[in-house]
């Protein structure tokens, strides 16, 4: 009941506003989308608190069941979703893009939220990719619609891009669906785990389908084209969806689906997957290296932090899932901190070209500068921040990974993955030169102003929440430990 | 002659309720002469109407226990009318669509001077299209096939104008070369299996044998290809576009949904009886699976170029057909439950866009731009429409039923057809999307150019509100569709 309730209230508030409230006032419209996604955020504590579930027949025909409940797979990414929902409803106090109406912008949002939570607490492989689905249209119409003013037709392309990808995407995986249902004849995620007991072959066809279907999503090197451009047209709230929640979504899926259920079928393709992975992080690195959009940057970022995360699970034990996991969560927070700051920016100087000289952030706005400053220093995997434990496990679990993983290939891409972190280093100093530090200041160029009011403190929040996951990472870990021993130790 | 055949008037209804209605129009046209125009309209409607009811009857008797008559006595006792649930639930489609069509045509400008022969022209193809859902013997099977056609043809040709009378032409010569051929098909089915019902031992029977296997071959694919002409499956796609586009809007939604779905009725008859063939079945396969897959893939990539909506959804119908063809390559029970579905969908959707373009007069896409701010109701109905036929939530249906359609052949290892059919949900969601950004994008089309006289059309918003709402309910309670057509 409560899970049901925790799914039908954003979808419910989100499909009103984007239908007969669509001709509601800002203020009105936004105090509605914060309530709600403060209920909602409230719902999600209480189920995971409460262990609630819910089970009926949904769809007979195909053995589909309305199954949803949590575990402690999906636990930390539901209340990442819940809170960063909270966070982008708060963050409509800062800025609501222009191209609509406020409340259809709005009701994306919550429409977004709700298909993320269903997706990380559906039980069931068929409506995992029902509510999979359900992001792609709101999604698309916040890149396209509400996106960057300056170039109509770049949005549209983002958008477009977008959308097709993840249809690839997700029309692969639900052919893989499909056939391990029909293989194993069960759509219950819960019995799949742990190996359908499927043959070999079933299982490499199974789990070609679905890590490629999923790759899209996650994205992984070099499925990630996608990314950059939906990123970089997207409103700050829409980008904080999508690297903070969104793209969770394929991690997760891959946890859920090719990792567990078809184990020895993944093993056949994790060298490939590492290797990916590997390359993944490299070349986000590089990129971020010669970069000049700022936002850009931040999304070649999440490729090469997404790298990490692919050969953590690539690498097959305890410790890979785990670091995928924390990686994941941890992923989520630094991005939503990077993304609200960086949108602040381009809002304030209306882009965010790094080639264009501009006064020292420390100097004119000494909290942003600080914000930026601890930002990067996550996202490079500074010791005591939320990036360090996910990178480090990552590498090391590829260091030492399964049994029946292919040692060396793995070696070598922890190697290659070692040198990544530290090219992320070059990148994070790059940025923190240009704008934190600065040119020198110009008394004609209007200064940046600080931030404030609500924005204020979404950043802080953030700001804490990469503080204490760097602190303690254990508040993740014991909570996934004992459901990745079960992925891991059912095999 | 109830020596001979049992008859059981109340299963017939769903198929008497539209001859009726003929009668009904045609002796009111001779009693009141040209005044019969205004009437006959609404009351073809109301038989059509009044027939979906009586074979909704059908769709609540259970799976193992159809609506059967016109029973021969013995030895076999077959029945020449067998409706089970998803045949039921079929008919009364067929007649919802037909219905629909017809407020089209009322609200059409200029209004049908000659009411009274369209409605009967109408109704007779509706009549045609409910019987051939329920036959199962090759006889009654073509001439209700026929019966369907031939009508059609003539209503598209009545609209006058010049390129109405092409399309009329062209859409005869088609469907005069797919009677020859489903005359043969049928001729050949019986040279095959010795039955002159489209039956499964028979089939199975006759598959087991080499030389009979051939000849059943055959049989299947002129079937197929005579079928393709009505379905629009690629190569016999031709006459759709011309069609649709020369004839008036609701001519082209009676062929688009009621047409179609008789079509797929009669292919379902055809299919039910391949279920259990036994052995090598990879000929048959390929008979189905080579149209669908072409028909998928040209459908959509040259909807993709389209600006006239209505030649939009002319070539998205043809996609469409690929798609109900996609789980009938399984040759399983599942796969004809998911064809029956997704045609169901289908034309609930097809019926909403082709209200919404009659309601809102809209010849282009830009036309439409901006809809949704203009008219909440006719665009967000059109809105849900292309997002079922897109395959998208909030559009469960539809995604539900391309999730059953795909289920059918990867489950019978069908992948040619399966990765076919990945493409084709890419490309589709180009097409629609693509038509969902206008429908979004800011009303700066000035509503000045739109046809005059919009306001007063009320019938083509009743379609367009109640297929809405059929789209609405299902989304959110798929199993409903799912369940009548099982």
């Amino acid at each position: 009941m409560v899970v049901s309730l925790l799914l039908a209230l954003p979808a419910a508030a989100g499909l009103w506003l984007v239908s007969g409230g669509r001709a509601l006032g800002v203020r009105p419209a936004r105090l509605l989308t914060a309530v709600t996604a403060a209920l909602t955020l409230g719902l999600a504590v209480a189920v995971v608190v409460l262990g609630a579930e819910v089970d009926r027949p949904w769809l007979p025909e195909l053995g589909v069941r309305w199954s949803f409940g949590v575990d402690g797979v999906s636990t930390p990414l539901l209340l990442l979703t819940a809170g960063i929902g909270l966070l982008v409803a708060l963050h409509a106090w800062v800025e609501v893009p222009a191209g609509g109406s406020p409340a259809t912008f709005l009701g994306c949002l919550l429409v977004v939220e709700a298909g993320a939570l269903a997706t990380f607490a559906a039980r069931d492989a068929v409506l995992f990719l029902v509510a999979f689905e359900v992001v792609l249209v709101p999604m698309w119409v916040l890149v396209g619609r509400y996106g960057d003013p300056h170039d109509p037709r770049a949005r549209t392309e983002a958008a477009q891009r977008f959308v097709l990808y993840t249809a690839v995407g997700s029309t692969t995986m639900l052919l893989g669906i499909l056939l391990l249902v029909a293989s194993a004849g069960t759509a219950d995620l819960r019995a799949l785990a742990g190996g359908a007991g499927l043959g070999t072959g079933v299982q490499l066809g199974v789990a070609v389908l679905l890590v490629v279907g999923l790759a899209v999503k996650v994205p992984v090197v070099p499925l990630h084209t996608w990314l950059p451009p939906a990123h970089t047209t997207a409103p700050t709230a829409g980008s904080v969806l999508l690297a903070a929640v969104l793209l969770k979504m394929g991690t997760y899926g891959l946890v859920r689906l090719p990792v567990a259920s078809v184990p020895e079928g993944f093993g056949v393709l994790a060298p490939g997957f590492a290797v990916a992975g590997a390359v993944g992080v490299v070349w986000g690195g590089l990129v971020c290296l010669v970069e000049r959009d700022l936002k850009r940057l931040v999304a070649y970022s999440s490729v090469a932090h997404m790298g990490f995360v692919v050969l953590a699970l690539a690498a097959g034990s305890q410790t890979g899932l785990q670091a995928a996991l924390y990686g994941n969560v941890a992923h989520g927070v630094v991005s939503a901190l990077l993304f609200v700051l960086v949108g602040g920016l381009k809002h304030r100087w209306g882009d965010v070209d790094l080639a264009v000289p501009r006064p020292a952030l420390r100097e004119t706005s000494p909290r942003l500068g600080f914000v930026l400053v601890l930002g990067l220093a996550a996202s490079l995997g500074l010791p005591g921040l939320a990036g360090f434990w996910g990178e480090v496990l990552a590498v090391y679990a590829a260091w030492a990974p399964a049994d029946d993983r292919p040692r060396v290939v793995l070696v070598v891409c922890a190697v290659v993955a070692a040198v990544g972190a530290a090219l992320a280093a070059a990148y994070s100093l790059r940025v923190a030169g240009i704008v934190w530090v600065g040119d020198r200041p110009d008394p004609d160029v209007a200064r940046t102003p600080d931030t404030s009011g609500m924005e204020r403190w979404i950043l802080a929040a953030l700001a804490l929440a990469v503080v204490v996951l760097g602190v303690a990472p254990m508040l993740v870990m014991s909570v996934t430990a004992d459901a990745v021993a079960g992925v891991v130790g059912a095999r | 002659m109830s020596a001979l055949v049992s008859v059981d008037w109340l299963v017939l209804a769903p198929a008497l309720a539209p001859a009726a209605g003929v009668v009904l129009v045609l002796a009111g046209d001779a009693l009141a002469g040209g005044r019969a125009g205004r009437w006959a309209l609404p009351l073809a409607a109301v038989t059509l109407v009044v027939g979906a009811g009586l074979a909704l009857r059908g769709t609540v008797a259970g799976a193992d226990a159809p609506l059967r008559t016109l029973c021969l006595p013995a030895p076999d006792g077959a029945c020449l009318w067998t409706a089970g649930p998803r045949t039921s639930t079929l008919q009364a489609a067929v007649l919802l669509a037909a219905a629909a069509g017809l407020a089209l045509l009322h609200d059409g400008r200029p209004r049908p001077r000659d009411g009274a022969v369209t409605a009967t022209l109408l109704l007779a193809a509706t009549t045609g299209g409910v019987a051939v859902a329920a036959a199962r013997d090759l006889g009654t099977w073509l001439v209700a096939l026929e019966l369907a056609t031939v009508p059609a043809v003539a209503l598209v040709a009545l609209r006058g104008s010049r390129p109405a009378v092409h399309g009329a032409l062209s859409l005869l010569v088609t469907s005069l070369a797919s009677f020859a051929l489903l005359v043969l098909g049928a001729a050949l089915w019986l040279t095959a299996t010795g039955d002159a019902a489209f039956s499964r031992p028979s089939a199975a029977a006759a598959w087991a044998v080499p030389e009979q296997r051939a000849v059943l071959l055959l049989a299947v694919t002129v079937l197929v290809a005579g079928l393709g002409f009505k379905l629009s499956l690629v190569p016999f796609h031709a006459w759709t576009p011309q069609a649709y586009a020369t004839t008036d809007l609701g001519t082209a939604l009676f062929l688009a949904t009621a047409s179609k779905l008789s079509a797929v009725a009669a292919l379902l008859v055809v299919a039910g009886a391949l279920v259990d063939l036994g052995g090598a079945t990879t000929p048959v396969v390929l008979v189905l699976g080579l149209p669908a897959v072409a028909s998928l893939l040209l459908g959509t990539v040259v909807a993709l170029r389209q600006d006239d909506p209505v030649r939009l959804l002319a070539w998205s119908t043809i996609a469409q057909a690929g798609w109900v063809l996609v789980p009938l390559t399984a040759l399983s029970d599942a796969g004809a439950r998911a064809a029956a579905a997704y045609v169901l969908a289908y034309a609930a959707a097809s019926a909403v866009a082709f209200a919404v373009l009659s309601r809102t007069g809209a010849r282009t896409l830009e036309a439409t731009r901006g809809l949704l701010r203009r008219e909440p109701l006719a665009g967000g109905a059109l809105l849900i429409a292309l997002l079922v036929l897109a395959g998208l939530p909030p559009g469960v249906i539809g995604l539900v039923t391309k999730i059953l359609a795909l289920s059918a052949p990867v489950t019978a290892g069908v992948w040619p057809v399966a990765l076919a059919g990945v493409l084709a949900v890419v490309l589709g969601i180009a097409v629609y999307l693509r038509w969902v950004a206008v429908l979004l994008g800011a009303g700066t089309t000035p509503t000045a150019l739109e046809e005059p006289g919009t306001g007063r059309r009320r019938s083509s918003v009743v379609v367009l509100v109640l297929g809405g709402v059929v789209l609405v309910v299902t989304s959110a309670l798929p199993h409903v569709l799912l369940a009548s057509a099982s």
